[in-house]
Formats: C-alpha cells, sequence, structure tokens
C-alpha cells in the first residue's frame, strides 16, 4: 500500500510538472485568459498598457513560458500605435523588442515571434524612416525568418500588407501594392487553426478591414 | 487511505478559508506628481494592479504573510516594499525614482557633429548628407552647412574654426585618408572621391576629437562604411556629366560590390560658359570594388580598393601679360585601398585592425614646365576596446604611417619620406548616467622629424535635464608640417590646443546647440627666402549656433547653422599675424527639404550668406587688410522619385546659384599692383541633372 501510495503520488507529481511545461497549469492558463480579455476590450494606450503590465507580472511567475513576453510586447506594440508622441512610441517599441527577445530565448525557431519582431522593427523604422531607413531591412529579414518557419501564419502577411500599406507608393508602398499581399492573409486566416486557446489568434478583423479600404 | 481523504479536505477547507486582503494605494514621485500605468505586482503571484491617470491603484490577494510589493515603470527605476498581508487591507502611499533611459544618458559631444543611420546621438541621417541642395552629394560639401566650416569653392577642403584645409583630415573606418580630394583646378575647389552613398555613418568634429586620431590640428571627419547590401542590385546613374554603374552581388554571409563610372564635362563646358578656357574639359573614369564579409554574428571584415584618372588641360588668364594666357594641364591617377577587420570577443573585449593604401600622382604641364608629384601613404593600425560597467570603456591602439611626397619639375626631383608611428590609450568614464569623463593620451614619433610628441586628450559631458547637456573639452593636437614644406627640409610638429564649451537640447525632432571655443595655435609652419622653420603661431576663437526642426512645418525640415570666427594667424609667407583669407567672420546656412507626397517629389533648398573675406592687396601696406563683399548663394534641387522600364528611379535636378549672386572669393593682384583680377566660381550659375535607377530592388533605398 505504501509503495503503492508513493508510485501514486509520483505519478501525480510528473503529470503535474509536465502539464506545467505545456502551459495548463490552470492559474496561468487563467491568468493568460484574463489578460488576452483585456487585449479584447481594450481602446486606447491605457488599456493596453495595463493588459501589458499584466503579462509582465505573469512573465515574472510563469519564467519557462514564451506566451507572456510575447504578449506584453504586443501590447506594447499597440500601445505605441496608439500614441502620438514619437518619444514615447520609441519607448514602447524599445520595450517590446526586449520582450521579443525575451520570447525568443525562450521559444527558438518561433514563426510568431518573427513576425511579432518584424512589425517592431518596421514600426522602429517609421518613427524616423530618413535615420532608420536599416531597419526595414532588419524588418524584412525578421518577417522572412519567420514565413520560412510558418509559411502558413496569417499574421506575416497581414504584418507585411499593412506595411506595405501605410507606406506611400513613392517608396515602393500604397494600396494597391499591399492589396494581394492582404488577400493572401485573409485566405490564410480563414484556414488558421492555433494549437491551443491562448497561442497567437489575433488579426484575422484588422486584415478584413484593411483588404476592405483597398477596394 | 482515511488519513490522506482528511488531509486532503484539510486542504481544501484551508483554500476556502483564505483570507483576501485588499492592497490599495497611490505612487508618486519623488517630487511628488503621480505615475501612470504603473505596474504593481506581488512577488511571487499572479495578483497585481496597473496605475490610473491619478497614480491609484487597488487589487486583491490571498497571499498571505510576508510579501514583498514590487513597482515598476517606464522611465523609473523599479523598487519594492516588505508587507504584511495578516493584518487586514493595506493602503500605501508609494515612492518611485526617476530613471534615465538610454536616450537621456550623457554622451561625449563637444566638438562634434554625427551624422548617421540608427547613431547615437546623430542629428543628420546619411541621406540628410546625400540631398543637401548644392552639395551634389558630396559629403564635403554637405558638410559645409554645418557650423564650424566655412564655405570654400575657390581651394578643396574642409576649412574648420579658423584652421587651413590641411588642418583637416579624412579617415574611412578609421584610416587616414592622404588624397581625399579629386583632381583639382586652379583656384577651384573640387569635390571628394568618396560617395556619400558608401558611409552609413559620418562624425564631423571641429574640435577636442578622441586620441584616436592623429596628425589633425582642427578637424577629423570619420566616415563609416556601409555593412552589407540588403539585395543583390544594379544602380545605374546618367548625369548631365557622364555617368556610373554598380553592380551589388549579395551572398547569405558575404556581399561583392563592383562599380564603374565615366564623366566628361566638355558637352556641358559646351553649355554652361567657364572663366577658363578649356583646351580638354575634365575627363575622369575610375572603378571600385568592395568585398565584405560577415565573419561570426560580430565579426565584420570589409575591403574597399578603388583606381581612378582625370585629364584635363586650359588656358587660364595671365595677370602680368594678358596676351599670353597661363597654360596648365594634370592628368591625375589614383589608387586607394582599405582593409578592415573587426570582432568581439566574449562580452566585453573588440578588436579593430585596419590597413590602408593611397597612392596619389600628378602631372603635367605648368605654362612650359613640367611638373610631377606623387603622394603615398601606407598605413597599419590596430585597436583593442574593453567594456565595462554598463557604458564604460577602455581602449588602446598603435597605428604606423609610411608617408611621403615626390615631386620633380623640368627634370631634377626630390623626395621625402617619413615613418610616423603612434600609441594611444583612452577611457571613457561614466561617472553615473549624467556625468561622462574621457581621459586620452596619445604619443607619435615621427622618422623624418626625428622628434616625439605626447598629446593629452579631455573631454566631460554632463546631463542637466532629461533633453539638455553641457560639454567641455580640452586637447592638444599634433601635425606634421605640410607636404610642400617637409620636402624641403623636416622642421618640427606644428600643435594647437583646444579648449570647447557646449550646451545642446536635443528631441527627437528638434535640436539646439551653441558651442564657443578658443584655440591657441603654436610652431605652425613659416618659410622666409624658402626656408621653413616652425616659428609661426596664432588664435581662433569664436562661437557657433545650430538649430534643426523636423516638426514645425509639415513634410519639411529644415536647419540653420551661424558660426562667429575671430582668428589671426602668423603662418607660411605672412610678414604678421593676419587674418588668413580663408576665414569669414559671419557664415550662416539654411538648408531646407520639403517632401510633397503626392508629386512623390522632394524639394530642396540651402542659402548661404559669408561676411567678406581677406585678401592681399600689395597696394596698401597693412597685410591682408581688404576684404571682400559679401558672400551669398542659394542653390536649389528637385528630386522626382519614380519609376523607369518598372525600376524604381529618381530624377534629380540641381542648380547652384540659382539668383546669379554675384561671387568673390579673392583678387589676384599683378606683379606691379596695378592689376587686379578676381577670383570667382567657373560659372555663375551652375546645374546638374541626372537619373538614378535601382534594378533589382522594389524599395526605395537611396
Amino acid at each position: 500500500m505504501k509503495t503503492l501510495m508513493k508510485s501514486i503520488t509520483l505519478i501525480l507529481v510528473l503529470i503535474s510538472f509536465r502539464s506545467f511545461a505545456q502551459n495548463s497549469d490552470p492559474k496561468f492558463l487563467q491568468a493568460t485568459k484574463t489578460g488576452l480579455e483585456l487585449i479584447a476590450t481594450a481602446k486606447g494606450a491605457e488599456d493596453y498598457l495595463k493588459a501589458e503590465n499584466h503579462f509582465e507580472r505573469i512573465a515574472t511567475i510563469a519564467t519557462k513560458e514564451w506566451l507572456p513576453s510575447y504578449y506584453a510586447a504586443y501590447c506594447n506594440l499597440y500601445a505605441g500605435y496608439m500614441t502620438a508622441d514619437k518619444e514615447l512610441k520609441d519607448q514602447y517599441w524599445d520595450k517590446a523588442l526586449l520582450e521579443i527577445d525575451k520570447a525568443d530565448a525562450l521559444s527558438a525557431n518561433n514563426s510568431e515571434i518573427y513576425a511579432l519582431k518584424g512589425a517592431l522593427q518596421f514600426m522602429k523604422m517609421s518613427v524616423d524612416p530618413r535615420t532608420r531607413m536599416y531597419l526595414m531591412g532588419e524588418s524584412a529579414a525578421s518577417l522572412e525568418k519567420a514565413a520560412v518557419l510558418n509559411p502558413e501564419n496569417p499574421r506575416i502577411d497581414l504584418i507585411k500588407g499593412q506595411d506595405i500599406f501605410y507606406t506611400p507608393e513613392a517608396f515602393g508602398g500604397g494600396k494597391a501594392k499591399a492589396k494581394s499581399i492582404l488577400e493572401s492573409a485573409v485566405a490564410k486566416f480563414t484556414i488558421f487553426k492555433p494549437s491551443n486557446t491562448i497561442n497567437p489568434n489575433w488579426g484575422a478583423e484588422a486584415a478584413k478591414a484593411l483588404l476592405a479600404q483597398c477596394k | 487511505m482515511q488519513t490522506f481523504k482528511l488531509s486532503l479536505l484539510f486542504i481544501f477547507s484551508f483554500t476556502l478559508a483564505k483570507a483576501q486582503t485588499k492592497i490599495s494605494g497611490v505612487l508618486k514621485t519623488t517630487k511628488g506628481i503621480a505615475v501612470a500605468n504603473a505596474n504593481i505586482s506581488l512577488k511571487n503571484s499572479y495578483d497585481g494592479a496597473s496605475t490610473d491617470s491619478t497614480g491609484r491603484f487597488a487589487f486583491t490577494t490571498t497571499t498571505t504573510g510576508a510579501a514583498t510589493l514590487i513597482y515598476s515603470a517606464l522611465n523609473f527605476e523599479k523598487d519594492s516594499v516588505q508587507v504584511n498581508l495578516d493584518h487586514g487591507n493595506l493602503t500605501l502611499n508609494l515612492g518611485i525614482k526617476e530613471a534615465l533611459n538610454q536616450l537621456q544618458t550623457v554622451s561625449i559631444s563637444a566638438g562634434s557633429f554625427i551624422a548617421g543611420d540608427g547613431k547615437k546621438g546623430a542629428i543628420l541621417s546619411s541621406l540628410d548628407i546625400a540631398t543637401i541642395a548644392g552639395s551634389r552629394a558630396d559629403i564635403f560639401a554637405a558638410l559645409q552647412t554645418l557650423p564650424g566650416a566655412q564655405t570654400s569653392f575657390s581651394e578643396s577642403g574642409l576649412f574648420v574654426r579658423g584652421g587651413s584645409a590641411s588642418e583637416t583630415k579624412t579617415y574611412f573606418d578609421g584610416m587616414l585618408v592622404k588624397s581625399p580630394f579629386n583632381a583639382t583646378v586652379p583656384d577651384q575647389a573640387s569635390r571628394g572621391r568618396l560617395s556619400a552613398f558608401l558611409f552609413k555613418g559620418t562624425s564631423f568634429s571641429a574640435g577636442g576629437y578622441s586620441a584616436q586620431y592623429g596628425q589633425a590640428l582642427s578637424s577629423a571627419l570619420v566616415l563609416e562604411s556601409t555593412d552589407l547590401p540588403e539585395k543583390t542590385t544594379t544602380g545605374i546613374s546618367i548625369l548631365s556629366v557622364g555617368g556610373g554603374v554598380d553592380q551589388n552581388i549579395r551572398f547569405k554571409n558575404s556581399a561583392i560590390t563592383i562599380g564603374g563610372y565615366y564623366y566628361n564635362l566638355s558637352p556641358i563646358y559646351s553649355l554652361i560658359k567657364q572663366q577658363q578656357d578649356y583646351v580638354k574639359a575634365p575627363e575622369s573614369m575610375g572603378g571600385n570594388f568592395q568585398y565584405k564579409l560577415k565573419t561570426s554574428p560580430t565579426g565584420m571584415f570589409k575591403i574597399y580598393a578603388s583606381y581612378g584618372r582625370t585629364n584635363l588641360s586650359l588656358y587660364s588668364a595671365n595677370i602680368d601679360t594678358p596676351a599670353v594666357p597661363k597654360y596648365f594641364s594634370n592628368n591625375n591617377f589614383n589608387i586607394y585601398l582599405n582593409s578592415t577587420y573587426k570582432e568581439y570577443f566574449g562580452n566585453s573585449w573588440k578588436l579593430e585592425t585596419g590597413i590602408a593604401y593611397n597612392k596619389d600622382k600628378d602631372a603635367g604641364l605648368l605654362t612650359v614646365n613640367d611638373y610631377s608629384r606623387q603622394d603615398h601613404l601606407l598605413e597599419g593600425k590596430a585597436i583593442v576596446t574593453k567594456s565595462f560597467g554598463q557604458l564604460s570603456n577602455f581602449k588602446f591602439g598603435a597605428e604606423t604611417f609610411n608617408t611621403g611626397r615626390l615631386e620633380s619639375l623640368n627634370g631634377p626631383a626630390r623626395t621625402y619620406n617619413d615613418q610616423i608611428s603612434s600609441g594611444f590609450a583612452e577611457t571613457d568614464l561614466f561617472l553615473t548616467q549624467k556625468i561622462v569623463v574621457r581621459l586620452g593620451l596619445r604619443g607619435e614619433y615621427s622618422s623624418y622629424l626625428q622628434k616625439y610628441n605626447l598629446a593629452p586628450r579631455s573631454s566631460l559631458s554632463f546631463k542637466t535635464s532629461a533633453h539638455a547637456q553641457v560639454s567641455f573639452a580640452y586637447g592638444r593636437f599634433y601635425q606634421n608640417p605640410e607636404d610642400e614644406y617637409l620636402i624641403i627640409k623636416p622642421t618640427d610638429f606644428e600643435h594647437a590646443d583646444h579648449y570647447i564649451l557646449k550646451y545642446e537640447i536635443n528631441t527627437p525632432n528638434r535640436n539646439f546647440r551653441i558651442e564657443g571655443y578658443y584655440k591657441d595655435y603654436n610652431r605652425l609652419t613659416k618659410i622666409k627666402d624658402g626656408n621653413p622653420d616652425n616659428s609661426g603661431s596664432g588664435y581662433a576663437k569664436g562661437f557657433e549656433l545650430f538649430w534643426r526642426d523636423k516638426k514645425s512645418i509639415k513634410n519639411a525640415d529644415y536647419w540653420l547653422s551661424y558660426s562667429f570666427l575671430d582668428t589671426k594667424r602668423d603662418f607660411r609667407d605672412f610678414p604678421m599675424m593676419a587674418t588668413p583669407s580663408f576665414a569669414a567672420k559671419h557664415t550662416v546656412s539654411v538648408v531646407y527639404k520639403h517632401f510633397i507626397e503626392s508629386l512623390n517629389t522632394q524639394f530642396g533648398g540651402t542659402y548661404t550668406f559669408a561676411s567678406g573675406r581677406p585678401y592681399v592687396n600689395p597696394n596698401n601696406p597693412v597685410y591682408l587688410a581688404d576684404k571682400t563683399q559679401n558672400f551669398n548663394s542659394l542653390s536649389l534641387n528637385v528630386s522626382y522619385l519614380t519609376h523607369v522600364l518598372k525600376q524604381f528611379s529618381v530624377l534629380y535636378l540641381n542648380i547652384n546659384n540659382v539668383p546669379g549672386f554675384n561671387q568673390v572669393y579673392g583678387y589676384k593682384y599683378s606683379a606691379n599692383g596695378s592689376n587686379r583680377q578676381a577670383i570667382v566660381p567657373a560659372a555663375k550659375r551652375d546645374f546638374l541633372i541626372g537619373i538614378l535607377i535601382t534594378i533589382g530592388d522594389n524599395t526605395f533605398v537611396r
């Protein structure tokens, strides 16, 4: 009986360890879901910063998970979008780049991480294109790597499409050029299924909305 | 088994019975200002909250006992406080200290002006340099719009803070460039040889520069070449004066660039009347080769090699005998080779090495005399940098130059050769994020002069607020006399002491700086009856203002520089202390750029003003006491971005001196002093039209 109890305990312990690594630790899962709700209901920069703080807190506890840092970076990306002050934009995006590198250290060769990194590098460039032209190449390299890792990741085309959409025609951008890429993004979003409920699954609406403006 | 169940039940009930503690409060700075969007969290728990716009926060936790409450916010130093959660709800008044972010870290900046892509402290980008109206993508012309530099059109080079052109040295990836300028026509400035598009960073220092750079009395122009090109592309340029082709081939970790050009000014000279009567308008051709290899994630090996040839001949007016114009011809030949290797070792060591070779040969006919001149420089250099702390570093290095000249006139030749060896050590010490001190020492030995020198350099910068800083620099700078004197006989090093004080405010869109300086020149070369010595001296003092604004006017960017210069020197063949002819008291330049998206076009304008410059009038008993009229210039350029055969292209037009201001740089007098002739630009107005096509890239890269 005693040995049986011991082995059951051992099994239980082992299962709990394994499940933690598969991010089904209920507390982590719940906290991440709460964070995703904060993102879903976010309206302005402040809401995104609130969600970012939330994910930062998760990241300090769930030190083996890449998602908290990934979402913290995502929140900073959006907080930057919604801020007019260029200096603040820069600060949010610098922080986001540190967070995305942290995520990369925890989950190497992850297409989602490189896609978000590409978006951040592009936005950093957009703050001061004249002096940061070199970031264009870095952004393209990140997005290319993301596509090699998972060509079906719809967020890559969304980010590329978005970048081209907002780049003036004279500099190789424009709505006409963005259209086919956004169409490809929308098509990929219809097939895309995240492997679990908390993995990245954002962007389908944004892709549709941008594509609508291309017509 | 029963006990097991019981204990489970106990655990459950305990969990249910856990008390919830509410933690609330307010977070303020040490000055009492509410901090919004801060992150408040309990260590080892998911519980926490963000502060609102009034700095307030509230959350509940089931954690009990002693706990650590952590609070952090962007631009503030992370802090924590110990709390006990066993005694009911908590209300806290928290204080947080401001942290300096990276942008707000103090930097060493006295005397220097940094242009570069992604560089800390950069005021201009490499594209800004290439697109200044009137500069026609010439780095040296572009830098003349910055404070400290004089406008020049009758002599090649950068005249900085009362210094002659030979006092400014150009460095390519840390290696000295002996002949940075193209072949020169008498009384006309020529363009730099190195294309503005080769570089990602330009640091123009008007004084007080690092101990790393020697042999420059006044100024160091430090050019940093680009890394691997992004893609394989072909660049074609067709200009009203010729054309060029560049082929970039990109491999995974390396790249090769091969380029060639041919320029012939005779068609344009038939359209625009020139001062000189050309027999053969300047014709030049050349090529360059680059190889760049990323040897590791942090290592880079580069080779740049170029070859160029120019021919020209002309008649210019002879003031003494107008019936017999002066003949001048020049065949120039130039080779330049630069190879560098850079690598980081461990987390804190960096090694930079380089080797460079430059040979420049001029030969031709001066009236009836055959002349030839050949300059050479071979340099090797190595620098080791050790970083410590977060920002500080210590570097030391050594370099050696073999340099000299060989010249002849109608057969007889003379030559000199010098081996200058030097070592230096320097440290950038960040005492805090707000204070940085640079201390350096450089020693040189010249085999030809058989003399040593030892030059201390120092700099101090102090951050006065988030965007403002004050800098001070002192340094001693040594330089060999110019080749034309050295070839007569060895003398001694010339030297200058710089004292610089600067205040600046930098925000992402606006820059303001004011800088004052005093320069004390000693042992300048003087020549008496063809015999050089070091009995010359001089001073220069002044102040400069710079303002740049990228924000106030939509899609526009402008900058304004003003330089005040008070200088006198006794050097070369001067009979006394006097203000040299290259020094204007007041210099103003305004550069404006405006991009109109609907037209895909950038318009640019550059206005330059310089007060009159002294010239030698043999009829005036006081040397260099006469002054020319004020100098005015307005140049415009237009760049239209378009597609030619579906390839990205830029159509480019530049017109110099659009209003046709009368520009006089000085006067030449006949031997008897009765006739004079103004030194003026080669043409009143000048234009350049061209198209740059980039094949293989769908984005605008240049």
